[in-house]
């Protein structure tokens, strides 16, 4: 989700770098005015394994790999505003040093992945824990929640900002002068990886590591969950892991995954009539009428586009109706049904399996090795 | 953010070796910028505002002209600074055309314009507009990298982060800034050696979900250490007479060398955007 | 360098701690534990290893403060008051320097030259006299070489070199040491043993932590052997070194099975004060 140079038109850069401003500015001074001198050696240390934390590859349901992005966990560990500052921080790095994201778009990229993450992810984190213990499941959960919401309101942001470049920034023969893709293209294309992989991973990330301090360091979740009542053994590890309250995540996300798809393809000609407009013919028939006065029947774009429809919506070929002809949200649903599909057949698997061979691989899951 | 399809023990392989890319890539920069090239030779508050004034007009311009003459300067720096070509070619030009060249890959497809060519089997239709897109997006994200690169490569890491004090950057940030440099490889490190110990001590195999909790739990282990870390670094500079105010002393001194650079880059700065408005 | 006392007496004692008790996690650390240090005297605090020799050493560096007791420095209170007080607390950080166990928590900063910068800058001198003084304090410790590296890239006994530059620069009167020679390689330690035995004619007032026997002689002129959170036992490194019933009970000392060149295996205390 790291933006490169010039994909966003410096007036893009410019607002971005200016909206994330203020709130840099307010995150310094909040976390100054908490931590005084443990500022430095704390946000330092921090932004150092928020830059580890995306390095990892986290196994996710299906087999695959994805890199998570830790925000999650930052900001229930250190609250939202040291969050965005340790992020930042490494994101400066990032880029600067490891050519990963752009110098120029270093602004919305802090906007986007610190400033959006870390305040979702902490305000979801809160409303749905709550006041309860800071060993419970339920926690595990909102952490989860909040990874999960987080990295996507993130990607929706940088999907957001990608799509309306060429709409905005064109040369004057019509070309996109940035980022070439339109909304329809970029959110969905965008959201796919997120929805799936890389929110998956930070989910997991998320959720489990808060459940791991439920078992060895209770007190780090402390700072986000102020009205909580602690175990009456202070620092005692949890009788029972929150891991195992993620399983039901697990369950409602890939049923979401698989239900909405369908609920999408149930709900049939009126939701078919308004993306049909806005994201197929319509605006690329505006465009063409826009841009070349002199060339190009209407037909050309929409027809390459219908190709390419044709391809993505082979796994459903009993269905008309016209907005699937769409080839990104045909692509969408596809995939989010797939994915939705093997996240449920894995669980269906491990209750098998665990069903037929209790006891030693349990055990085994459970060693907590250092 | 990808997905990649893993083996059994996968996962932890390949974190592993993106730590030791990542130790790589900070050891190698530390040797160019001892070698005696051009850009090495410069202020590096010079080099920070100069290559930035480069990088903006590549990353704006509405000339592919410009940009094309953007990218051929950051070739002749690199070539005056005995930065390999090769180098280059494999740290930036082929990782960007690998991700952005990907990326711009369907535009010339999708976007409406003037059809210029039919792709013979398929049939699909190349449009003059998406081709000038595509090559807009590459040439600006191969200029921008390039230039961002020889900064880093000619320039010691610390120095890049005290001349951002002349950006006006707070000093607590470059402070920041510098420290989560310095714990970064001891981050790495750390967690590069409980990988591992963790892959030596695994025999058979593990079911998804136990893999998924040994990454979760390696985390917050690596976690709990930070905090550890952080706490030890806090009473270090305690002990060291630190009340909160973070002071930054540099070695930097500008020659008429650096004023020369200084002014070459404004000129070519100002240039390129005048010329690609 | 030392204390002048404006009586005419005898200068007040680096250190005074009085029926110190402190507790952590369950765990007390220091029990009721005396100690006075005089000034101008290399003092060895001798104790198992997880004994709380760090945890006194910190509390001597004002980095936490006893549940229970008091600490005098130089005869004033040591307090978490006291040390907010800028004259206090700024005079105290230059007079007395503390060498951590752990290197890589000590040198926080970027490269070396910064880290050494750092205590300086803190005191806020002025610029060209701080970069003099670098300079002179690095080729005091032989590590000019090592001006503008990172500290990752340094070896152990570089690394401890560089944070004893880092303290000395400010010229401490009082120094802190935490297990000093540990993990380092002959050469280094010896280095660093050299360096301690040269301190004593220096004046300063030197306080090391150690379970190493073997260069206690050497480095203190005093030991104190710490035990279950209080000082079992003081006197001179002779004294203490030859009651081997005490380095037993302590754990300082223990007996071991070994091979000796003729051939014969018998089990004798680590401390080989036999001939054959």
């Amino acid at each position: 989700m790291h933006i490169p140079d010039g994909y966003l038109s410096p007036a893009t850069c410019a607002a971005l770098y200016g909206t994330a401003a203020p709130f840099w500015y307010v995150a310094l001074r909040k976390t100054r005015k908490l931590l005084f001198t443990r500022l430095v050696p704390l946000i330092s240390v921090f932004a150092a394994f928020s830059f580890v934390i995306m390095m990892f590859n986290v196994p996710i349901p299906g087999g695959t790999t994805a890199h998570p992005l830790g925000v999650g966990i930052a900001s229930i560990v250190l609250g939202p505003w040291a969050s965005i500052l340790a992020l930042s921080t490494a994101l400066f790095i990032q880029a600067f040093f490891f050519g990963d994201g752009g110098v120029t778009t270093l602004g919305a990229n802090c906007f986007n992945m610190a400033i959006v993450g870390s305040l979702v992810a902490w305000l979801v984190y809160r409303a749905v824990a709550g006041r309860s213990a800071i060993t419970s499941s339920r926690r595990v959960v909102a952490a989860a929640l909040g990874g999960y919401l987080a990295i996507n309101c993130a990607a929706l942001c940088a999907a957001v900002e990608l799509g309306l470049q060429p709409h905005f920034f064109k040369s004057a023969t019509g070309a996109p002068l940035y980022a070439p893709y339109p909304l329809g293209i970029t959110v969905p294309a965008i959201m796919i990886g997120h929805l799936t992989f890389a929110g998956l991973a930070e989910l997991v990330v998320t959720g489990g590591i808060v459940a791991y301090l439920q078992r060895a360091n209770p007190a780090l979740l402390r700072f986000t969950a102020p009205g909580a009542p602690m175990p009456h053994d202070e620092g005692q590890p949890a009788a029972t892991s929150g891991w195992r309250a993620t399983k039901p995540l697990w369950t409602a996300v890939g049923l979401l995954m698989i239900l909405a798809p369908l609920g999408l393809l149930a709900a049939g000609k009126a939701w078919g009539e308004w993306t049909v407009h806005d994201f197929s013919n319509a605006a690329a028939r505006q465009k063409i009428a826009q841009v070349s006065r002199n060339v190009a029947p209407p037909a050309a774009a929409p027809s390459g586009l219908e190709r390419l429809a044709t391809v993505w919506t082979a796994p459903f070929p009993d269905y008309s109706p016209s907005f699937v002809h769409s080839a990104a949200l045909g692509y969408i649903l596809s995939a989010m049904f797939g994915i939705g599909a093997i996240i449920l057949l894995s669980i269906l698997g491990g209750w098998i399996a665990h069903k037929v061979r209790p006891g030693p691989s349990r055990a085994s899951a459970r060693t907590e090795e250092t | 953010m990808g997905a990649k399809h893993s083996g059994k023990r996968g996962f932890l392989e390949r974190t592993t070796s993106s730590f030791v890319d990542a130790m790589e890539h900070a050891f190698y920069a530390e040797r160019t910028a001892r070698v005696d090239g051009l850009l090495q030779r410069i202020d590096p508050r010079v080099k920070l505002v100069g290559i930035l004034a480069l990088v903006v007009p590549a990353a704006a311009s509405h000339s592919f002209a410009v940009i094309l003459g953007l990218f051929a300067i950051a070739v002749v720096l690199a070539a005056l600074s005995h930065v390999s070509f090769g180098v280059l070619l494999k740290r930036v030009w082929i990782a960007v055309l690998l991700f952005t060249g990907v990326i711009a890959l369907p535009a010339p497809f999708v976007t409406p314009g003037k059809v210029v060519y039919h792709l013979p089997w398929l049939g699909w239709s190349v449009t003059a507009q998406g081709l000038t897109s595509a090559g807009y997006l590459v040439l600006r994200v191969e200029t921008a990298a390039t230039l961002c690169v020889l900064l880093v490569l000619t320039t010691p890491w610390t120095h890049v982060l005290k001349a951002l004090r002349v950006l006006r950057v707070p000093a607590v940030l470059v402070t920041i800034l510098g420290m989560t440099y310095r714990y970064l490889f001891l981050v790495l490190q750390s967690a590069h050696d409980m990988f591992e110990s963790r892959r030596s001590r695994m025999i058979g195999e593990l079911t998804a979900s136990e893999r998924r909790r040994v990454a979760a739990s390696s985390a917050g282990v690596l976690m709990s250490k930070t905090f550890d870390l952080s706490n030890d670094v806090y009473e270090a500079m305690l002990s060291r007479g630190y009340r909160g105010e973070v002071a930054i002393l540099d070695e930097f001194r500008i020659g008429r060398l650096d004023w020369a650079m200084l002014s070459a880059f404004a000129l070519v700065s100002i240039a390129a955007f005048w010329l690609g408005r | 360098m030392n204390q002048i006392n404006p009586n005419g007496g005898a200068p007040p004692p680096a250190f005074e701690l009085s029926d110190v008790t402190y507790r952590y996690r369950e765990v007390t650390a220091l029990n009721h534990l005396d100690l006075t240090v005089n000034a101008g005297r290399r003092a060895a605090l001798l104790g198992a290893n997880g004994s709380g020799k760090s945890t006194l050493l910190r509390i001597l560096n004002g980095l936490c403060f006893p549940d229970e007791g008091t600490v005098r420095f130089c005869g004033k209170p040591l307090t978490e008051e006291s040390i907010q007080n800028d004259g206090f607390g700024f005079d105290f950080r230059r007079r007395v320097g503390l060498v951590f166990q752990n290197p890589d928590v000590q040198l926080f900063s970027p490269t070396v030259f910064d880290e050494v910068a750092f205590g300086p800058l803190q005191l806020r001198w002025p610029p060209d006299q701080i970069r003099r003084k670098i300079t002179e304090t690095l080729e005091m410790l032989e590590i000019t070489h090592l001006k503008d590296r990172s500290p990752h890239h340094l070896s152990t006994g570089e690394k401890k070199r560089v944070a004893l530059a880092s303290i000395l620069i400010l010229d401490p009167e009082i120094l802190l040491l935490d297990e000093p020679t540990a993990a380092l390689d002959p050469k280094s330690a010896s280095h660093m043993i050299d360096f301690l035995v040269r301190a004593k004619d220096s004046g300063k007032t030197v306080i090391t932590t150690t379970h190493d026997l073997d260069i206690v002689e050497d480095i203190a002129d005093e030991c104190f052997v710490f035990h279950e959170g209080r000082i079992a036992a003081g006197g001179t490194p002779a004294e203490i070194l030859s009651d081997e019933a005490l380095l037993r009970t302590t754990g300082l000392m223990h007996s071991h099975l070994h091979v000796h060149k003729s051939g014969q295996v018998h089990a004798h205390s680590h401390l080989h004060r036999h001939e054959h």
